[in-house]
């Protein structure tokens, strides 16, 4: 087998091995990092996309449609004021709704969210487009006092069908949450994954939550020893919710957004509620949040042209060692331009690799960060890597360091034969 | 154009090369020509300028004036590509020390000398395998920095003729080689040339190579002397 190019290219590689492995690491986190910002900046957005699901506006009385959504929807904090349950109905009648489910939360469970709300909110409202919530197991709440999971609250609680809780009344880090130890609530139903922050939330219906809150409104009025609340004990000012999810009924064919237009402006008009898109904060939330992207972007690109500078500087510092190799291979016959072109193949091949390492990385990068924010926020994160543009990210890594081999090639062609040839002395 | 069989292995005439672009001619030789397969010597002291004639006479170093004709074609004629593959194809080069590719095998070392030459791939193997044998490396695959400083010489000396060249330069080959070391180095880049048909120009310091050459020159009087006449000796 004859001596080929590719083997004076693995040699020259091998040769160095310290100076390629760290070239090519430096490379691969370059664009490692490249990579799972660019994959991370549409995952994440569609991540935030669930959740919203099949909910046409959220109406609460949060300070902003934004904090609205980032409490309704991501649990981020209980909604600052309540609506009445005759304000939510006045709502429900007054506009063409395919559904208006009332939700409200303030409640907590070891630190889970609790979402008190009706039955419809499984029946009728969707997580997600098309995705209906499944059951893993048992269903959902028929009667008061029983709790259904998400399925990330179900793992991190170890809760199980049957299980009987506590809950308590106010977010964790609130000075007046205490629990209601009075009220056992029994766990029926552990929901499948849905990549949404739902995952994380317990969910019971509305009576019990009314229940609780008028047991301690009661206590403060009548002192302790009434015995236990129950429905009948319930008044219109127990009766409150934080929020409603609703869904503007269209027909097929229709203009759908003129219609929620109509019914986002009315219910606007009254100023104490906040009426959000949900997609449109959710998308306002992505501008704001994409000028840091760009931010984090340019530092990766910076990273990239950096690491192109590190494969120029080994190749360089290299071509001080290989003279008399190059000047060797032109005393036998190795044309000049030759030369030119081993050097720039042996960048591009260091760039190659690393963008290869950083593919890697970032795969297992992603995975891991995808675990990690499924685990902490519940949102899912898709880790797999957009293939076409992780293929541009290696293509434009070979490129720069093709360019980036230029100098050390131009070096390498110009090295002068005759005086490198002599005994070293 | 002359006919290939009459042309000289070698030829040189007016050739004159100076570093300085005023100062005293460092190379200054009015002509010396080689006949296929001859094998002459080429003595002088340190620092006349030896190393540089063999350079110019391979085409690494442009001459000011004057012409080299290796095989009947004036090397610094050819341009760029054209000049290299021609070098690799008619010159072979042997140096004082060695200038093998180091991280490469003795096999690979002497395959390198077929890589830019009209050989085809598929013989490469085969031709330096044999180039190695018959100078007997029986390592052929051990990388050559793990060879003795004997064996590398060989393989260096296989490399210079494995592609059949026309003339072989040859700089100083014993220079740093003990009496007896340097008597069987010179035997086998004879006996190499000899058996390749290559011709063999050697530049040495040492005047008692002359023995072994039936042609030698002084350089400083081959500088010296009008075109034609040369200067030293026949042993």
């Amino acid at each position: 087998m004859a001596l080929t190019d590719g083997a004076i290219l693995r040699r020259s590689l091998t040769s160095r091995m310290f100076s390629t492995v760290t070239t090519i690491a430096t490379v691969g986190v370059a664009v490692g990092l490249m990579i799972v910002l660019l994959a991370m900046k549409d995952a994440g957005r569609k991540a935030f996309d669930r959740g919203s699901g099949t909910m046409h506006l959220l109406i609460s009385r949060d300070a902003s449609p934004l904090t609205a959504v980032l409490n309704g929807i991501f649990y981020a904090n209980a909604p600052a004021a309540p609506i009445q349950w005759n304000e939510y109905q006045q709502i429900r009648a007054a506009f063409p709704w395919a559904w208006a489910i009332p939700t409200q939360q303030g409640d907590s469970y070891r630190g889970l969210p609790v979402m008190a709300t009706s039955e419809e909110f499984f029946t009728k409202f969707q997580p997600a487009q098309d995705e209906s919530w499944e059951f893993a197991e048992g269903e959902v709440f028929d009667e008061a006092f029983e709790i259904v999971l998400g399925a990330e609250a179900a793992r991190m609680s170890g809760l199980r069908i049957g299980s009987v809780i506590n809950l308590t009344h106010g977010m964790p880090r609130d000075p007046s949450a205490h629990v209601h130890e009075e009220y056992d609530y029994t766990v029926v139903g552990i929901l499948e994954p849905t990549g949404s922050a739902h995952d994380r939330a317990v969910f019971s219906d509305l009576r019990s939550t009314w229940i609780i809150h008028a047991h301690d409104r009661r206590v403060d009025e009548l002192g302790t020893g009434i015995g236990l609340t129950t429905v009948a004990d319930l008044t219109d000012a127990d009766r409150l919710i934080t929020g409603i999810y609703g869904r503007v009924a269209t027909r097929p064919g229709s203009d759908a957004s003129s219609a929620i237009q109509q019914v986002f402006f009315r219910i606007r008009s009254n100023p104490t509620f906040t009426v959000a898109s949900p997609s449109d904060q959710i998308s306002k939330l992505f501008q704001i949040v994409g000028n840091i992207d760009r931010i984090f972007l340019a530092m990766a690109g910076v990273v990239v042209i950096s690491s192109g500078i590190g494969i120029m500087l080994a190749l360089y510092n290299s071509m001080e060692q290989r003279r008399r190799q190059i000047a060797v291979l032109r005393v036998l016959g190795c044309p000049r331009n030759k030369i030119f072109g081993l050097v720039l193949t042996e960048s591009a091949i260091l760039g190659m690799l690393g963008a290869v390492a950083g593919v890697l990385l970032a795969f297992v990068g992603g995975q891991v960060a995808s675990a990690a924010m499924q685990a902490r926020l519940g949102l899912v994160i898709d880790p797999g890597l957009p293939p076409l543009t992780t293929l541009n990210v290696v293509l434009g890594t070979v490129i720069l360091a093709s360019l980036a081999g230029v100098i050390p090639a131009l070096k390498a062609y110009r090295t002068p034969v005759a005086e490198n040839l002599r005994p070293l002395g | 154009m002359p006919s290939q069989m009459a042309d000289p292995a070698l030829s040189i005439s007016n050739l004159r090369f100076r570093y300085a672009p005023t100062g005293d001619w460092t190379i200054d030789v009015r002509s010396l020509e080689l006949a296929p397969a001859e094998q002459v010597l080429l003595v002088g002291r340190s620092g006349r300028g030896k190393s540089t004639l063999l350079t110019l006479l391979a085409g690494l170093r442009e001459p000011d004036e004057g012409e080299v004709r290796v095989h009947g074609r004036n090397i610094h004629k050819l341009s760029g590509a054209a000049r290299d593959r021609y070098r690799g194809t008619h010159i072979g080069m042997i140096f004082q020390t060695f200038n093998l590719l180091h991280g490469f095998s003795a096999l690979e070392n002497v395959m390198a000398a077929l890589m830019f030459t009209g050989v085809k791939r598929k013989e490469h193997a085969d031709r330096a395998h044999g180039a190695l044998d018959e100078l007997g490396i029986d390592r052929p695959n051990a990388p050559v920095d793990q060879l003795s400083i004997g064996q590398q010489q060989r393989v260096a000396v296989a490399r210079a003729v494995v592609a059949g060249p026309t003339v072989v330069l040859a700089d100083e080959p014993t220079a740093s080689l003990d009496p007896e070391a340097a008597r069987t180095s010179m035997d086998l880049i004879q006996g190499a040339c000899s058996r390749h048909n290559a011709a063999l120009l050697l530049v040495s310091h040492d005047p008692s190579m002359r023995s072994r050459f039936e042609r030698w020159h002084d350089l400083a009087d081959l500088c010296a002397q009008p075109a034609g006449t040369g200067a030293g000796g026949e042993g």
